[in-house]
């Protein structure tokens, strides 16, 4: 316990860590997420701007990246993260890698979310005159909003378990801090800190995406 | 002019099988709307009157045929200038369709922000809906805050937006018990009474057609097998399918089960007397058979009003000797049409 209270500073700047890197993540991933995710929804046959080639091509990809473990994925992307944001390892390389896996991840989310849209409900718009572009800014995407709200909400918690593998880089943040501190220096309390601080996290975030889809929902 | 004309319309989807044949939906159509008209189309489900009505607002393309509305055929318009069609053509849906994250104002305002009005145009066409359909005091209610009538009546008023000319109701009354379903037909009436606007109602059920309809085509299989005025497709439907549908609104002759039942209870002779039109020659008949001393009660029938004219068959039991009944038959016989059932 004693050792807790001496690693405090260092434990919360892998607090700070952990909430920066799944901040930026979130940020980043999901708006790639979100923009390949509506050129995933609008493309397939039968949709708005259907379009057997692009959906093809982007099903592809996201099929070919999804399946890669993470851990692999950011060894595999580090000299691209070398080539763009100028480095291959700490906190800002797992966020370039993360961002992208993410976005893989989070376009199928948004997929079969804005899939639960009902058909007819476009089929309405469609009948009043309005086009592809107009209907899923003014349509699908407000229909969706609750049921999106809370893709990303599991999103968020599983950005919080994935960055727990920045120590593999080099990285910090609670994962390395409780593998650090705790599991290599046989000191189960600072691992449990560790673990606690996460499902405190995880809690608020979950609390908080349920609390915002209710109040968009009406429910 | 008609206001939609189709002429050889037809439908099919490709087989879901790798080649098999195609799926006709819609085979070979050709129908002529007036403007004014209330126009009823029925059929069972899969008759493919679902999908004719799609094609009117091109939301389906066509695969063979033409399609006019207002003079323009819309079979060969590409699907930019289709977008301006269809804001001169309403909908409502059986399901009614409403945006659920839209208040019922944002709703009835949508097709006029697609239309490119402005605000405070949108404001005061929306106020005039609301009045319209009697919802004023929902305007800021969400669709899931509402019972299904009052749904299908902020649908109404959304497909009334842009002050159609057109409207296309698919199954709008299906969804809605027996109450509300009149009371949106009857609003749907006013629709068409005091804006003119021209409706077509696409229903399986006769009962729908029977309170508003001004016309009727009857589809089955994909072809509208009878067409006409609603009075004369109900009372002398001319096509076995069509008749099966009138026979469940109007309570006609006697199948052979029920004229052995009447057989039973009754002595004397049963008679059908069909009433085409007016009901006044029903007086009449009635002073015949008691002219000619017969003893006669009503065992079986209705009259129906159908936009205001009647017609019906009634089935009599009538008592007395033979030579009479067949003379006062005969003279019944020039004023309506008579059927000795036993």
């Amino acid at each position: 316990m004693d050792r807790l209270f001496e690693l405090a500073p260092e434990f919360w700047v892998a607090a700070a860590e952990t909430l920066y890197m799944v901040a930026l993540t979130l940020l980043i991933g999901g708006f790639f997420g979100l923009l390949l995710g509506i050129v995933l929804y609008t493309t397939r046959p039968g949709s708005l701007l259907s379009n057997k080639p692009v959906f093809t091509i982007v099903n592809v990809v996201i099929n070919f990246f999804r399946p890669i473990p993470f851990i692999i994925f950011i060894a595999a992307v580090q000299p691209f993260a070398r080539y763009v944001i100028g480095t291959g390892i700490g906190n800002d390389a797992l966020i370039f890698a993360l961002s992208i896996a993410s976005s893989f991840a989070i376009s199928r989310i948004v997929e079969q979310n804005l899939l639960t849209v009902s058909p007819g409900v476009i089929e309405a718009a469609r009948s009043m005159g309005a086009g592809p572009i107009r209907i899923l800014r003014t349509v699908v995407l407000p229909e969706a909003l609750g049921p999106l709200v809370l893709g990303y909400t599991f999103v968020l918690v599983a950005l919080v378990d994935m960055t727990a593998v920045a120590g593999a880089i080099g990285g910090g943040g609670l994962g390395a801090f409780a593998l650090t501190y705790g599991y290599r220096q046989f000191e189960p309390a600072i691992t449990w800190a560790a673990v606690i601080l996460i499902v405190v996290f995880v809690q608020l975030a979950q609390f908080f995406g349920n609390w915002l889809a209710r109040k968009i929902m009406r429910r | 002019m008609a206001l939609v004309s189709l002429t050889d319309v037809t439908k099919s989807y490709p087989s879901p099988e790798k080649g098999g044949a195609p799926i006709v939906a819609v085979d070979s159509v050709s129908l002529e709307i007036e403007a004014g008209d209330v126009f009823g189309i029925i059929g069972y489900s899969g008759a493919g009157k679902s999908t004719l009505v799609r094609l009117i607002n091109a939301l389906e393309p066509t695969t063979s045929g033409t399609i006019e509305v207002g003079g323009r055929t819309i079979t060969s318009m590409p699907e930019r200038e289709l977008r301006g069609i269809r804001l001169e053509i309403g909908m409502i849906f059986q399901q009614f369709n409403l945006f659920n994250s839209k208040t019922v104002r944002a709703n009835i305002a949508y097709p006029l922000q697609v239309a490119g009005a402005s605000k405070a145009e949108i404001a005061t066409r929306v106020d005039e809906l609301l009045d319209f359909v009697g919802l004023a005091d929902k305007a800021r209610a969400f669709p899931d805050q509402l019972s299904g009538g009052q749904k299908q009546r902020v649908g109404i008023a959304r497909a009334l937006a842009t002050s159609p000319r057109l409207l296309l109701a698919d199954e709008a009354t299906s969804a809605l018990d027996p109450e509300t379903t009149q009371e949106v037909l009857q609003l749907l009436k006013r629709v068409n009474r005091e804006f003119g606007v021209t409706i077509v109602i696409i229903t399986h059920e006769m009962e729908v057609i029977q309170s508003i309809a001004t016309k009727v085509a009857v589809m089955d299989g994909g072809r509208v097998i009878e067409s006409g005025d609603v009075f004369d497709v109900f009372s002398s439907p001319q096509n076995p399918s069509s008749a099966r549908f009138v026979s469940t609104v109007v309570k006609g002759v006697p199948s052979p089960a029920e004229v052995a039942v009447l057989r039973e209870r009754h002595d004397g002779r049963i008679v059908t007397i069909s009433f085409r039109d007016g009901g006044a020659s029903q007086s009449a008949v009635f002073l015949d058979l008691a002219n000619a001393g017969l003893e006669f009660e009503l065992v079986y029938g209705g009259i129906n009003d159908i936009q205001g004219r009647a017609f019906g068959h009634l089935t009599l039991a009538i008592r007395g000797a033979d030579a009479a009944v067949d003379a006062a038959l005969a003279q019944v016989g020039a004023r309506a049409e008579v059927t000795e059932v036993a």
